[in-house]
């Protein structure tokens, strides 16, 4: 295996041992390839006309680069344009560790032989690399020896990364098939990381789903630089597909111009979730709540709820239906019924056999303080949230949610570097 | 915040003015630090008001490399360090990047013995100021997050109207004030020249470069909304200036016209007691500790970032300590070893180290100029926002001016 840097300013040698110039660049093809192959060779200080040399006519790289061929029987390379220039483009560039799930430093690249072909097989993020382009290498081995450590040069596959060069379409396709492997959340993450221009140019390949699962993870900052810059349209399409409570908080935290005009693109009964969302303070019980919960109305057999939850739209966006809830005709909770008590019940009984009809309930002003204590006191996973004028069910808190305020958020959004609001 | 309450017209734009400023004033208020008032109290008590015109200069210079900075945050979305790493590869990172560890140390030093001398004008020992500084940023910048550390720095800007109020008790003559800042004056004596270059030092720092660009970066902003922040270093370099003037203001009217020179901030509070009564003494320990701690505040995190960007390693504060070794602990080293370095190493040996971080930091900000310039006139980087011919000249004329007086006092020794 060999690196870029080690190539780089080296001079190459004919196949009679003249010198025809110095390696400037390497360019490479097809990088949406697992092991893209060397297209070519960018020359400096070269003898006239022959500023590449094609890879076919290389016969080694290493421990000098040598030709095939005599210098006049070079076949003349003309870059078509979609090559990608290892040291001016990859070189010190911020890339995605898709296996690693982190942002790294380009600190060198490496380079394979397969048969006849020459290959990029990785990059090397590893302070080893950063030694190797001081020209320190030896000096770190010796390092590495007097403290026992290993010498591990952590080369990352090419396959696990994506490069975030934002001005080239089909390297950025590449990258996004790539990013969307990872958990929503991971990808907030390094979004966060990311300069706002890339984070923006990344998003815009993703369906509304990828990119609302992603920016329910996101920091506030980020979600209003990605909204702000869309579409209204399209803005509101994503604001439909995120959670009603995630995306109230993110419509609450912009301005009331910008906020009304998503909400009025909105799918009316989307919008409706979040208006009624977006009246509780955002530290309460409704402030915090989600409005898709799993419902069935009263009197049902097992069968015929498990059969209403098959094809109930309400149910089926519920993340997680722990429960199912059943609810008179003006929507007020008659009892709570958990669905794996639903699912072992025998399919002919009536479902009131089985549901508890007292079950905890919270008013959507109190604090989340209060409600998470409640969810952990009753051991629940969701806790319906009822108006305490009408008793009618309005959402349920899910675990998750009430317990973000006792958990330190600070592992779940980021805080910004420099960034105050 | 979901909880809309209207406010009235005039709250809303001042809070939205203070929603702009931030970064911007943030480093201008930071130039009058420790080191920095030693250098003014020392220009007013030795020159007096003939050299308020340098400040007024320098305020041009400040503005256009502090714009071009704010420029290239706002356009890339990246920090310094990044773009230098892109675009001039390791070894010339490697190299800017230990000096500015080496500088923004010997600075943070520096600022630990502000808060010492400050502290000691109060009659308070620094074994008791310096860790209780240390620990209360440290916690602060740790556990806080930037918003509320921004907040905090803001507030600690407005101790520097304890120089405005000393004047007052002056009661200086402006006509004479506004000749000096008019009127160029030179003297060609090795003392004025050094002066000039102390005063540049303190005013265009690497670090602030590095900082500016860095929350510019971060806040998002992007070029249509990058107005405000023209704004904010326009205000904030002016502010930071008037304070700067004002210092010298009040050293001028009440040492240089009896001759008395001094050359650090305690030397001036001390002389100017009896000359305008104890208000100024403890005025004068105000501003001196609120400056030391925003550049406290700011320095050891601004120099971590700088480290991390350059070198990609991972980030911390949003991050465990597990995940972002070398984050805690270029932070750790830097905060720790300058309280140790200021409540243990005898103040001969500090004041070497300091005079020698001083001349890396005078080697590093021509060099940073250049690179600074390079970036932000790349088209590939900057897009249609390159520097414009009159931004080149002015930026340009600076580096060639701060290059010229670095080489010559470095050169100076051999030439003897």
């Amino acid at each position: 295996m060999i690196y870029l840097s080690q190539l780089l300013n080296q001079p190459v040698w004919d196949a009679f041992g003249h010198k025809v110039g110095k390696v400037k660049d390497i360019l490479v093809n097809g990088t949406e390839k697992n092991m893209p192959p060397l297209a070519a060779l960018s020359l400096k200080n070269h003898i006239e006309s022959v500023d590449f040399v094609d890879m076919s006519q290389v016969a080694t790289l290493w421990p000098s680069i040598t030709l095939k061929v005599d210098q006049t029987k070079l076949n003349p390379f003309a870059p078509k344009g979609h090559e990608l220039y290892l040291n001016e483009r990859v070189m010190d560039q911020q890339i995605v560790d898709i296996e690693g799930k982190r942002l790294v430093r380009v600190n060198d690249l490496q380079i394979g032989r397969k048969g006849d072909a020459f290959l990029l097989t990785g990059v090397d993020a590893s302070a080893n690399g950063l030694f190797r382009r001081l020209g320190l290498e030896s000096f770190n081995r010796a390092i590495a020896r007097i403290v026992k450590k290993e010498d591990k040069t952590q080369v990352i596959p090419w396959e696990t990364v994506a490069s975030i060069e934002h001005d080239d379409p089909l390297r950025l396709s590449v990258s996004q098939a790539r990013l969307v492997q990872m958990p929503p959340a991971d990808i907030a993450a390094i979004l966060d990381d990311l300069d706002h221009h890339t984070s923006k140019a990344l998003l815009q390949g993703f369906s509304d789903e990828q990119l609302a699962d992603t920016l329910e993870e996101a920091s506030t900052e980020v979600q209003l630089s990605v909204l702000s810059h869309m579409h209204p349209e399209r803005a509101a399409d994503i604001l439909e597909e995120m959670d009603p409570d995630e995306a109230a908080d993110l419509l609450g935290d912009m301005d009331d111009k910008s906020s009304e005009q998503l909400l009025n693109l909105m799918e009316d009964d989307d919008e409706e979730d979040v208006r009624q969302l977006l009246a509780y303070p955002e530290e309460s019980a409704g402030g915090i709540m989600t409005t898709e919960f799993a419902r069935i109305p009263d009197n049902y057999t097992v069968e015929a709820a498990l059969n209403y939850l098959r094809s109930n739209e309400d149910a089926l966006k519920d993340e997680f239906m722990f429960y199912v809830y059943i609810l008179d005709e003006k929507e007020r909770l008659k009892g709570v019924v958990s669905l794996r008590d639903l699912v072992t019940a025998p399919l002919g009984s009536p479902v009131s056999k089985w549901f508890d009809d007292d079950p905890a309930v919270v008013d959507p002003l109190v604090s989340q303080e209060e409600t998470a204590y409640l969810v952990a006191k009753y051991d629940l996973m969701a806790i319906p949230v009822v108006d305490p004028d009408t008793n009618k069910m309005l959402g349920i808190v899910t675990v998750d949610d009430a317990l973000d305020t006792v958990l330190p958020t600070a592992w779940k959004k980021k805080l910004p570097r420099f960034a105050a609001r | 915040m979901r909880r809309k309450l209207k406010t009235p017209l005039w709250l809303a734009r001042f809070v939205t003015f203070f929603a702009i400023i931030g970064p911007g004033l943030i480093t201008a208020s930071a130039d009058n630090d420790a080191p920095g008032i030693a250098t003014y109290s020392m220009a007013g008590s030795r020159y007096g008001y003939g050299f308020l015109w340098v400040i007024v200069a320098i305020t041009i210079g400040e503005v256009v490399i502090q714009e071009m900075a704010a420029r290239m945050g706002a356009v890339t979305g990246k920090g310094t360090a990044d773009l230098i790493r892109e675009r001039f590869g390791v070894k010339t990172t490697t190299f800017a990047m230990f000096c500015l560890l080496l500088a923004n140390l010997g600075t943070t030093i520096a600022e630990f013995a502000g808060i010492a001398a400050a502290g000691e004008l109060f009659g308070i020992s620094r074994f008791i100021t310096v860790p209780l500084a240390g620990l209360l940023i440290t916690l602060l910048v740790l556990k806080g997050g930037y918003n509320k550390v921004e907040k905090v720095m803001l507030f600690l800007c407005l101790s520097a109207l304890a120089y405005v109020a000393t004047v007052f008790i002056l009661k200086p003559d402006w006509g004479e004030i506004a000749k000096g800042a008019l009127v160029p004056h030179l003297e060609l004596s090795k003392g004025y020249i050094l002066t000039i270059l102390a005063v540049i030092g303190t005013t265009i720092t690497p670090w602030g470069i590095f900082y500016l660009q860095a929350s510019v970066a971060d806040k998002g902003v992007d070029m249509d909304k990058y107005g405000h922040t023209k704004i904010d270093v326009g205000f904030g370099a002016g502010w930071g200036n008037i304070i700067s003037a004002f210092i010298i203001i009040t050293t001028a009217a009440a040492l240089f016209t009896k001759g008395i020179v001094v050359s650090n901030a305690t030397e001036a509070a001390l002389a100017l007691e009896p000359l305008a009564g104890s208000a100024s003494r403890i005025l004068f320990a105000v501003g001196l500790l609120g400056a030391s701690l925003l550049a406290i505040s700011v320095l050891p995190l601004a120099t971590t970032y700088a480290m991390c960007e350059a070198f990609g390693f991972e980030r911390g504060l949003n991050r465990p300590v597990k995940e972002a070794p070398a984050f805690y602990t270029t932070f750790s080293v830097i905060t720790i070893l300058s309280i140790f370095s200021i409540l243990f190493v005898p103040s001969e040996s500090l004041f070497q180290f300091m005079l020698y971080s001083q001349s890396l930091n005078g080697i590093l900000l021509p060099i940073l100029l250049v690179l600074v310039l390079i970036l932000a006139n790349s088209r590939t980087i900057m897009g249609r926002w390159t520097n414009k011919a009159f931004q080149n000249v002015l930026a340009i004329a600076m580096t060639v001016m701060i290059f010229g007086i670095t080489v010559v006092l470095f050169a100076e020794p051999f030439l003897k």
